[in-house]
């Protein structure tokens, strides 16, 4: 009886804690992403600059460790059984990988644009054990590249 | 190339779902499916159990007595609870079993029956019994067990329910064991109405066997409420249910014309403690 | 919209570039699915369910990077990758992500 209340306990917990957490987390992401808009994040690894315009380019990075709260663990169990979108996991992801991105991008402040990124998520903890809450790692890394000041724009 | 810095509308990745609906929405799924697939297996194991061969149950009978903690069969209290077994059998109850008695040492005061014609009764019932004629009707009320086939249907549901949890959510799942602990796997219930019937019966047999019924509600007028029921099912549950059963017993042996006779008492080395 | 995943995409010129765009999708097979696997464990051959699985994770999150994309203006998406993790048991996971540009 207890181990059910308790189960019950740590759902709820989850639910509230995770909500809160979750909302605090976007609101701070989107307000960082708007400022860090000027700075662009692109894939390809080549642009059109002529070599002379070009002061120095070094490999950023930024990561986030996001941990998995049990009222989403929860939801994704049951959603194992009759299968679908598992929803409750989409924020968690979108969250860590969003974060990883604004945290390269902060790392590489005075550069004019990242190049060749690349974003790689990776799961961490105890996941060998189902009964404990894993975390989620997201990484993303690319070459930032700066332009000498000129007044003639790329 | 030039860049146009714009933020997208929406978010894309996340569905814009409560959360807590689609909890409510699994979890009602889940629960439905549980109690259909539950009631279904009562139907199944109610189908099965009669058909059952007697090969297979003396088979499962083998299995029990040997994870069992019995006392040896040349226990002087298992030959003469044997012997009493057996002369009920051959007067008055007519089942294609060969019951055998078995003495489990714990003090607590329970009996129960399992596959195979086997008939466990525990050193703490035997201490508490005051005359022959109780001990009787507590072996008749498990044979009357056996005549419904209640065993084979409480052990079955259980242990095909169990079977069923680990399969679908596997061993270390959260939900399995939340379904367990809300099903309460862990004991074997005898319902309520399948003790009444076999009250009825052992009240019969006892009449058929010593021509009356005394004796038969001394037993659970003994029993008072701070008894634990015990892991292997609710022989005794609570004080309340006891006196139900006596009002029952009695009301039924006026209804049957039955009367009340004195009973016998037990043999010496019994060691009867009051 | 064009997808690619080489930088370009050829034959066109790219005009302008909106960043990064990515689609992100996690779905779970149900128990049905998962007992057919394991018996098809036993004697091999195609996971026919598992295939479809994934194949419609992979629609879903290129089919959301296309939107985001369309949200900004663009009309190709260039240089796309793919990314998968485990994160729930169970559950395919796909992530993918390219660069929003406008072609003529």
């Amino acid at each position: 009886m207890y181990d059910l209340l308790l189960i019950l306990g740590l759902i709820a917990l989850g639910y509230f804690s995770g909500t809160w957490v979750e909302k605090r987390h976007y609101r701070s992401i989107i307000q960082r992403e708007t400022e860090l808009l000027p700075l662009p994040a692109v894939t390809f690894k080549t642009m059109d600059y002529a070599p002379e315009t070009i002061a120095g380019s070094r490999m950023v990075t930024g990561s986030a460790v996001i941990s998995i709260d049990y009222f989403k663990r929860f939801l994704a169990s049951l959603r194992n059984i009759f299968g679908g979108t598992v929803k409750s996991y989409e924020s968690l992801l979108d969250r860590a990988r969003r974060e990883a991105l604004l945290r390269m991008k902060a790392e590489a402040r005075d550069a004019d644009i990242i190049l060749n990124v690349r974003i790689e998520t990776a799961s961490i903890g105890r996941t060998a054990h189902r009964r404990s809450v894993g975390c989620l790692e997201a990484v993303a890394y690319g070459t930032a590249v700066r332009l000498k000041k000129t007044s003639a724009a790329p | 190339m030039k860049y146009i810095p714009r933020r997208p509308k929406t978010n894309v990745n996340v569905t814009p779902a409560s959360p807590l609906r689609e909890l409510l929405i699994l979890t009602g799924g889940l629960a439905a499916i549980t109690v259909g697939v539950y009631l279904l297996l009562g139907l199944v194991v109610d189908w099965v159990a009669p058909r059952l061969s007697g090969d297979l149950e003396r088979k499962l009978g083998v299995v029990f007595t040997r994870t069992l903690d019995i006392a040896p069969d040349s226990s002087q209290n298992r030959k003469w609870a044997q012997g009493l077994a057996d002369r009920i059998q051959a007067r008055c109850v007519n089942l294609p079993y060969q019951f055998k008695i078995h003495i489990n040492p714990s003090k607590k005061v329970n009996a129960l029956a399992f596959p195979g014609g086997n008939i466990v009764v525990c050193q703490g019932l035997l201490d508490q019994v005051a005359s022959e004629n109780e001990l009787a009707f507590v072996l008749c009320h498990e044979m009357g067990h056996y005549a419904h086939q209640d065993h084979l249907r409480g052990l079955g549901r259980t242990m095909i329910l169990m079977a069923m949890a680990t399969l679908i959510f596997g061993q270390d799942s959260g939900v399995a064991d939340f379904l367990i602990q809300s099903i309460g796997l862990a004991e074997l219930n005898f319902s309520r109405q399948q003790e009444t019937e076999a009250d009825e019966f052992g009240l019969q047999t006892l009449h058929c066997f010593y021509g009356h019924v005394g004796g038969s509600t001394d037993f659970f007028a003994k029993i008072s409420a701070d008894h634990n029921p015990g892991r292997w099912g609710h022989y005794f549950s609570t004080h309340p249910a006891n006196e139900r059963r006596i009002a029952r017993l009695k009301s039924l042996a006026r209804e049957l014309g039955y009367d009340v006779a004195p009973v016998k008492t037990l043999p010496a080395f019994l060691n009867v403690q009051q | 919209m064009i997808i690619t995943n080489v930088e370009t995409v050829p034959g066109k010129k790219i005009v302008a570039h909106f960043g990064l765009v990515s689609g992100n999708t996690i779905r779970a097979k149900h128990v049905g699915r998962d007992l057919m696997a394991s018996l098809k464990n036993l004697v091999g051959g195609e996971l026919k369910a598992y295939t479809q699985l994934l194949s419609e994770s992979r629609r879903q999150a290129v089919e959301r990077m296309t939107a985001q994309a369309q949200q900004l203006g663009a009309n190709a998406i260039v240089n796309v990758r793919f990314s998968t993790s485990s994160v729930a048991q169970g559950a395919a996971e796909l992530y993918a992500y390219g660069t929003a540009v406008r072609v003529e």
